[in-house]
């Protein structure tokens, strides 16, 4: 029944997934070919400024839709499936709330790790260029010794946490909705009203970890490394994120299991 | 084409009445094999077990008997479906007979207009 | 044999409302059981327990002997009172979601009845006119061999016509042991099609009986006894 439910999410949100993932690698082939190979590293520094600034906005932007339309068809997806009207079919289907739980988490990971990848694989197509990789070599050095580790080594690395992010993101969007099914009315405002208070009390706990483990304390920083400094804030906020899935499916596993009122 | 039931009797009395009625007009013949329970029930657009109850009362009355395997046919015991009819012409009789009283009619009268129709 | 469906002081709280309050019914095995009452009597939430699509606030109901699960999900085929299938789907798609997900749907049957009734089932179900969707909805859950069917408003919204087929398709479909429980009010449309009634008032059974009781007790319809125990 698990892999029923898994194929059918998957095939209700493939086609638009994969229509707008194409596009996205459509537009880093377009972006390398009629730009970044256009540009020339030798030079003057201030005439090469404005269209890599230019460039990596636009990059910046298109990455962040993407993954927020990505964010954003999943939810849909869960609570209309589960919540809205569709969920009379859902709920009445020989299978248990927990099944329907994995289904979503397994079938929304395989969409943001999917999407995460994407993104990857585009960004490397605009920055492989031999023009780019040329110029890259010529400060490579330094800029391993800035990071503490070679470029792509840093890459991977956060390609892993980003990654590991998706579970979380995942679980925090499946809790809001869930915990906005435990309202009487206005759900999805509630849903979305809990997603903010969540959101804004996560913030809080990172700036307080940051703030305890001398983040601001620039005065007594040591001469490190930035790798050494992400990893020294990445560790916490890490062992944070991981608590709080924990704690946010342990809550949405009972919603689901005990706690199912349907509008 | 759903049968014409009122609303205010049991509606199985009303199935016998008709299936009695249809016994008797000859839309089944002596012998006939009945439709199932089913048929007739789809056929009358009523529930399936106020059909069998309807049957089950025909066969107490002897008009219909079943067979364990085959289903339900109608008897071919012709003096009991003489019988049957004449009760039944004898109730349309009294009725009328009550409805001409009611209108002023008395027996004698109302005898000679029938003849003279 | 045990009863299919067995409500014990089942009670629902909206907030302060009760929508039931200590509901204590059983339904047995193959009859037709309508489920009538005026808006907001609790039919719906009586309904929505039964599939559980509500949790009990207390009390319990047994379908088969057991509380809501999958397996009772298994027994028990559901028209709920609203569209309740992706639109985006072709008919095609919710014919082989069905067979899918439901061991007991016959595909073949479901194929027939659309056959019947003329339907393309390369169609999008959101380019069906209303009265057609409600069709194909009661085929899909009229083509399982479920022993519990529960119709939520089935001939709610349609035409004389469509109603009537509407309960040609009923009356076809359930087999001698299922129990059929339809909720409705528009009682005179199917009180000759009805076992017996349930009259539910403010969340509590009002009446519990068979057609032909209330016809030989009272010497009126059921139509006509809902219209005096619910006057306004």
């Amino acid at each position: 029944m698990l892999g029923k439910l898994i194929k059918h999410d998957l095939k209700s949100l493939g086609r638009l997934f994969i229509l707008l993932h194409v596009c996205f690698v459509a537009i880093c082939l377009a972006g390398r070919v009629f730009f970044m190979n256009q540009l020339d590293f030798n030079a003057p520094d201030m005439s090469l400024l404005t269209p890599l600034i230019i460039i990596s906005s636009l990059a910046i932007l298109l990455v962040v839709a993407i993954n927020f339309c990505t964010g954003l068809m999943i939810t849909f997806r869960f609570y209309r499936n589960l919540f809205g009207r569709e969920g009379y079919l859902s709920w009445t289907l020989p299978v248990s709330g927990i099944q329907h739980l994995w289904a979503k988490i397994i079938s929304g990971s395989i969409f943001l790790i999917v999407d995460t990848l994407v993104i990857a694989a585009g960004t490397l197509i605009l920055v492989t260029g031999r023009n780019v990789v040329e110029a890259y070599n010529s400060v490579s050095a330094e800029f391993t010794q800035v990071l503490g580790m070679p470029l792509p080594m840093f890459a991977l690395y956060m390609l892993l946490f980003s990654i590991a992010g998706c579970f979380s993101t995942l679980i925090m969007i499946y809790f809001c909705i869930c915990v906005g099914q435990l309202f009487p009315g206005h759900r999805v405002l509630c849903a979305l009203a809990v997603y903010f208070i969540v959101s804004f009390v996560i913030q809080i706990i990172v700036f307080l970890i940051m703030t305890v483990c001398g983040f601001f304390d620039f005065a007594a920083q040591p001469a490190g490394t930035v790798s050494v400094d992400m990893f020294r804030l990445m560790a916490p906020s890490a062992v944070l994120m991981a608590v709080l899935t924990v704690i946010q499916y342990i809550t949405v596993h009972y919603i689901m299991k005990r706690k199912i009122n349907l509008i | 084409m759903p049968w014409n039931l009122d609303d205010n009797r049991p509606i199985y009395l009303q199935l016998m009445e008709k299936i009695q009625h249809d016994i008797i007009s000859g839309v089944y013949r002596p012998g006939d094999k009945l439709p199932s329970v089913r048929d007739l029930a789809l056929d009358a657009a009523v529930n399936p077990n106020t059909m069998q109850k309807a049957l089950a009362e025909l066969e107490r009355s002897g008009l219909v008997y079943s067979q364990r395997t085959s289903g339900r046919f109608i008897t071919d015991d012709q003096s009991l479906l003489n019988r049957t009819r004449d009760a039944l012409a004898g109730e349309h009789i009294r009725s009328f007979m009550e409805q001409m009283n009611a209108l002023g009619f008395d027996k004698e009268t109302t005898l000679e207009m029938i003849q003279k129709l | 044999m045990e009863p299919i469906l067995e409500c014990h002081e089942l009670t629902k709280k909206y907030g302060n409302y009760f929508a039931l309050s200590n509901l204590t019914l059983s339904l047995e095995r193959g009859q037709i059981v309508g489920l009538l009452g005026p808006n907001g009597s609790g039919k719906t939430t009586l309904i929505k327990l039964i599939n559980g699509l509500l949790t009990p606030t207390g009390g319990q109901i047994m379908i088969n002997g057991l509380a809501p699960c999958p397996d009772t999900k298994k027994i028990v085929s559901y028209l709920p009172d609203r569209n309740f299938l992706n639109e985006h789907m072709r008919v095609s798609q919710i014919l082989s979601y069905y067979e899918d997900f439901y061991d007991n749907f016959s595909t073949e049957r479901a194929s027939k009845m659309l056959e019947t009734l003329e339907i393309d089932r390369r169609l999008r179900l959101q380019d069906l006119s209303k009265g057609t969707l409600e069709k194909v909805q009661l085929v899909l859950v009229m083509s399982r061999a479920a022993d519990l069917y529960v119709l939520d408003e089935p001939i709610g919204g349609v035409d004389p016509a469509a109603r009537d087929y509407i309960l040609q398709t009923i009356l076809t479909n359930y087999n001698e042991n299922a129990t059929v429980l339809i909720s409705t009010h528009l009682i005179s449309d199917i009180e000759n099609i009805l076992d017996r009634v349930i009259f539910l008032k403010n969340g509590q059974p009002a009446l519990n009986a068979s057609v032909d009781e209330i016809r030989t007790k009272y010497g009126k319809s059921v139509d006509a006894l809902f219209r005096e125990v619910f006057k306004c």
